[in-house]
């Protein structure tokens, strides 16, 4: 089975993303908080 | 010891240690772009006791500079009082949080994913060809997460101290 993790462009997508909806939700979660 | 040299101290193994851990992991990145299953007869025909040797010492390294990041860090969070703050994501303190968590997840897969496998595949412990074969896949996944995970982490590491004003 071929994952992310499988290419260089997977694996640059796979942890761009998954920055981008981590941001968010700290972004979220502090702003809710404040 | 000065408090503060303990500080200072803690934030020089804590980049130190890790521009060697995961530059280690980004160099594999670049050696091994794609997956290639274990190989018996490339790899037993080129090794050698200095390469044998070399693995070791390299595989050691990283491994332990990963402990080194991560009790440096917390060292830190607990000096300043924060870590209690930082682990329960409490306000602007999740950022830098969640850094640590995921931090504390890649050296938990380091050691309990990445290496028990990765030691049959290098040879430091006896398994059966298949094995050896099975847990080149498993180290190449584990290794790979680590590159993925590296990269919120070392954002939220820095945006965390640079650009708090980013999560407000």
């Amino acid at each position: 089975m071929k994952l992310p993790h499988d290419s260089l462009q997977g694996t640059l997508i796979a942890g761009s993303l998954l920055t981008v909806v981590l941001y968010l939700m700290v972004h979220m979660l502090i702003s809710n908080a404040g | 010891m000065d408090m503060p040299l303990f500080d200072i101290l803690m934030r020089c193994f804590h980049i130190a240690f890790a521009l060697i851990w995961v530059g280690h992991n980004y160099a594999s990145v670049v050696q091994n772009p794609h997956f290639r299953p274990f190989n018996a007869e490339t790899s037993e025909d080129a090794r050698t006791a200095a390469l044998e040797t070399r693995m070791q010492r390299e595989h050691g390294t990283f491994r332990y500079a990963a402990i080194v990041v991560w009790v440096s860090g917390m060292g830190m969070l607990w000096y300043r009082g924060w870590l209690e703050d930082v682990l329960t994501l409490s306000g602007p303190y999740a950022v830098i949080g969640i850094g640590a968590w995921i931090g504390t997840l890649m050296m938990l897969n380091l050691w309990l994913i990445m290496w028990p496998h990765q030691k049959k595949v290098l040879g430091f412990t006896p398994a059966p060809l298949e094995e050896r074969v099975r847990c080149s896949r498993i180290t190449f996944l584990s290794s790979r997460t680590n590159t993925i995970l590296s990269m919120p982490l070392l954002f939220f590491m820095a945006a965390g101290s640079h650009n708090p004003q980013l999560f407000m």
